[in-house]
């Protein structure tokens, strides 16, 4: 991870006016996104931080290289890529024994409006830890308000689990 | 365990109070206002323009000017057509609804040599407007825009830095700096890491347009541009005004639009970005027009200062 984040600002450096990795775009990450997780006994809220180690992009300009790693803007996710993005959540409330779940997630984002700044489809798997019972989901949703907005549904089709959830993420 | 569980009750309180806070502070800024007055006395539908222009192109002209609305203008010089900022739908973003329709329909646009994109926010960079436009342009834009830019399928992309010239077929077009502020969704304005945002010159057969774009005043920016180029036509945005503490650092009110207009010697301006969206906390949509009219009056500034329409074209040299 270090050597991305190296070769990110090193990129950076060469494109001095592209934007990349810096100390402002840090600290923003360290504000958590927040969602609501509707598991089918009970909702969560909780506070999400996510990372995207690798993005392609296929919705920007010949000017716009389509490989990203963690710096992603939001037209470069949502006119159309595949991203492998992490996250750790911090519920508010216990899920059996813990208050922690992390995921890892391979998603898709389709434009529908506005070059999917007003609406965007994605579609994808994910596996998720929570409690340290590990599932793996099929996942579809809509993002809307510019990517800031996201509902999801999940399925496990081992476990025949669907979890729903509504976040509001920050970039 | 209870240690842990109390740190980390501990820290989601402290979450839940940060987010509390700033959705209160949130409530009480500028921005919240903006909100707010967009919304206030929203028509069902934006004003019309009567008898709206229908075929804007010429065969030959010497330099003609259309305003659209907004910064949106379609400038002729002889068989080349230059749209800028061109914005025709019905909100800026998702949030500011156009208060009058624009000036033509994108389809009347048969023919468009180039697209200038002064900046990347919602009402200077429409994803919207774009897609309605001719595929023949070449789009120019400031430099380290291209990672907010979809493609649109435009024939060429060009990102221009400060004092840089874009040539082709005779058409000379220089970026020149202006005073803004970065960003396209708030918070991404902190890590942008250089200015995303400029005005242009256009030279084409011995005419010469100066597009502001949106900007503050900034003196020594203006005078270098008046020094280094000669400018028949300056487009100038003259709005918002309010709140002035806030605005006059990234927007040039009416006497600071003819200050620029001084500044750059131009012999015509024809101010923009006013009338087309609410801004700021302006009290009407003509507020900066008619602060402009007294002042034009004043300085006898009339057969130099074209306050158009929307929708309104004018010959400027045949």
């Amino acid at each position: 991870m270090m050597f991305l984040v190296g070769w990110q600002k090193a990129t950076a450096q060469e494109h001095e006016q592209r934007s990349g990795i810096s100390d402002s775009w840090l600290i923003m990450q360290a504000v958590p996104s927040i969602s609501w997780t509707s598991f089918p006994a009970q909702t969560h809220f909780a506070f999400e931080w996510e990372a995207t180690p690798v993005l392609y992009s296929w919705g920007m300009t010949k000017l716009d290289p389509p490989l990203h790693f963690f710096f992603v803007t939001q037209p470069e996710r949502f006119a159309g890529s595949v991203e492998f993005n992490i996250s750790t959540q911090l519920y508010t409330s216990q899920i059996e024994t813990s208050y922690w779940g992390f995921s890892g997630q391979l998603l898709a984002h389709l434009p529908l409006v506005e070059h999917g700044e007003y609406l965007g489809l994605n579609f994808g798997v994910a596996r998720y830890n929570i409690a340290g019972a590990t599932s793996n989901y099929i996942v579809g949703g809509f993002s809307t308000l510019f990517g800031f907005l996201h509902y999801n549904i999940k399925f496990s089709p081992v476990n025949k689990i669907w979890m729903h959830s509504i976040e509001f993420r920050f970039f | 365990m209870n240690v842990k569980n109390h740190l980390l009750r501990f820290i989601l309180f402290s979450f839940i109070i940060l987010y509390c806070s700033l959705i209160i502070v949130g409530c009480s800024s500028f921005f919240t206002r903006f909100i707010a007055k967009s919304f206030e006395d929203l028509p069902s539908s934006p004003d019309t323009v009567a008898s709206k222009i229908t075929h804007p192109i010429f065969q030959n002209v010497g330099l003609s000017v259309l305003w659209v609305g907004h910064a949106t203008c379609l400038i002729q010089i002889g068989d080349k057509i230059f749209l800028t900022d061109p914005i025709f739908t019905e909100t800026a973003g998702m949030i500011s609804k156009r208060r009058i329709e624009p000036g033509i329909l994108p389809s009347s646009i048969d023919k468009l040599d180039y697209i200038l994109i002064s900046h990347i926010h919602f009402d200077h960079l429409s994803y919207g407007s774009l897609s309605m436009l001719p595929k023949s342009a070449v789009m120019l834009m400031p430099a380290g825009t291209a990672e907010y830019l979809p493609e649109f399928g435009f024939s060429d992309y060009r990102e221009m830095n400060p004092w840089t010239t874009f040539e082709a077929d005779g058409v000379r077009i220089t970026a020149v700096p202006v005073k803004h502020f970065n960003g396209r969704y708030g918070f991404d304005g902190a890590w942008l890491n250089h200015n995303t945002f400029t005005g242009y010159v256009v030279e084409y057969k011995d005419k010469t347009v100066f597009f502001a774009g949106d900007t503050g005043y900034d003196p020594e920016k203006f005078k270098e541009i008046g020094r280094r180029i000669a400018i028949d036509v300056a487009l100038i945005p003259i709005a918002p005004i309010e709140p002035h503490d806030f605005m006059k650092r990234v927007h040039a009110d009416p006497k600071e639009a003819l200050q620029i207009f001084d500044d750059v010697q131009a012999k015509i301006m024809i101010p923009i970005h006013h009338r087309t969206f609410v801004q700021g906390l302006d009290s009407s949509l003509t507020t900066a027009q008619n602060q402009l009219k007294q002042l034009v009056t004043k300085r006898h500034l009339d057969a130099r200062v074209l306050i158009f329409n929307v929708g309104e074209q004018r010959i400027l040299a045949p």
